[in-house]
């Protein structure tokens, strides 16, 4: 299952895709794709904190700022066996189907584009989409948290403007494809797709 | 009337021409003046059309009062733009609150209001 989940900064997103992808693994591994990338301090500062936040949750961190597909290749080498973030074992889990909450599509976004080689607004959307799409065909379930940072009425910079579109297509796209689309609102799920009442959603796989 | 909302590259206009794929649809960017010809007239990028009037000197309020007697059945989109830091520049910080105060009013005449993210909408009134 795909599941999108869209919140303003601050909004509890984070919190809900984590609590969200915890209910829909249950035992199978879960692991923590993480787009941010270690470029300075403060960013060093800030991913410590995360992975602080997600302390004995039982996720796996694999660092993935670009080219969200090879994290698949992460989770099936068997480098990361040796056990979860927190302690807790791998084992046997290996073999079995995994679950993966990739935070956040405003990172990645960001990343492919501005990055490395310079390419252009459709290529990146392409790229990325296709990614995600090949990342979820290798999991259970993967839950996708994305920003909504559209409502602002700024008129930014041309690259900036071709960004917040990136952006834009790329959650249309993902929301088409995703079994379930989810705004958290001061914490509080709204379900734009899928069940109507997301406390009610059975979370069996 | 009714109205269309969301943030900038949601998906707007495309929602609003896959909901009307049967009805004579002109879609414009600055409001029509003059009598139309039976068909519905689709008001996409209102909040720059809006922007652009207060810019002019014009009275954008006004002007949309007229074309609204003129055009009931009119379908109109709009950018959210209210829900980030309001801005130091007074014109900016005239705009938002000129466009919020349009769209309570177009939103409470409306006989529906939808709000588009993602691509999928959700009706609000």
């Amino acid at each position: 299952m795909l599941i999108l989940v869209i919140g303003g900064s601050g909004s509890g997103k984070s919190a809900y895709a984590e609590d969200l992808t915890i209910r829909l693994s249950g035992k199978m591994p879960r692991y923590y794709l993480a787009t941010m990338q270690a470029r300075d301090e403060e960013s060093r500062k800030r991913i410590i904190r995360h992975r602080k936040l997600r302390e004995g949750k039982g996720f796996v961190t694999v660092e993935q700022p670009r080219r969200i597909w090879e994290a698949l290749n992460g989770m099936a080498s068997g480098s990361r066996q040796g056990g979860t973030d927190d302690g807790r074992t791998g084992g046997e889990q290996e073999k079995l189907p995994r679950c993966a909450l990739l935070e956040c599509m405003s990172n990645l976004a960001a990343n492919e584009m501005f990055s490395g080689e310079k390419i252009g607004e459709d290529e990146a959307a392409d790229q990325i989409f296709q990614g995600i799409v090949t990342l979820s065909r290798g999991l259970a379930h993967l839950v996708v948290v994305s920003n909504n940072v559209f409502e602002d009425g700024m008129r930014y910079d041309p690259s900036t403007m071709a960004y917040l579109r990136l952006l834009g297509r790329l959650n249309r796209e993902l929301a088409e494809a995703a079994d379930r689309v989810v705004e958290v609102v001061a914490g509080i799920p709204l379900a734009l797709k899928g069940p109507e009442r997301t406390e009610e959603i059975k979370w069996g796989s | 009337m009714r109205l269309y909302l969301g943030g900038y590259a949601q998906g707007k206009l495309q929602y609003v021409l896959e909901q009307y794929k049967t009805g004579p649809l002109r879609v414009v960017e600055e409001l029509p003046r003059g009598e139309g010809d039976g068909e519905i007239i689709v008001v996409n990028r209102f909040h720059d059309w809006f922007r652009a009037r207060m810019e002019q000197g014009g009275c954008p309020e006004r002007e949309l009062d007229e074309f609204l007697s003129r055009y009931p059945e009119c379908l109109i989109i709009s950018d959210e733009i209210g829900n980030g830091i309001v801005p130091l520049e007074a014109g900016e910080r005239e705009y938002r609150e000129r466009l919020g105060r349009a769209l309570v009013d177009l939103a409470a005449r409306a006989e529906g209001v939808e709000r588009i993210l993602c691509g999928i909408a959700q009706k609000i009134k």
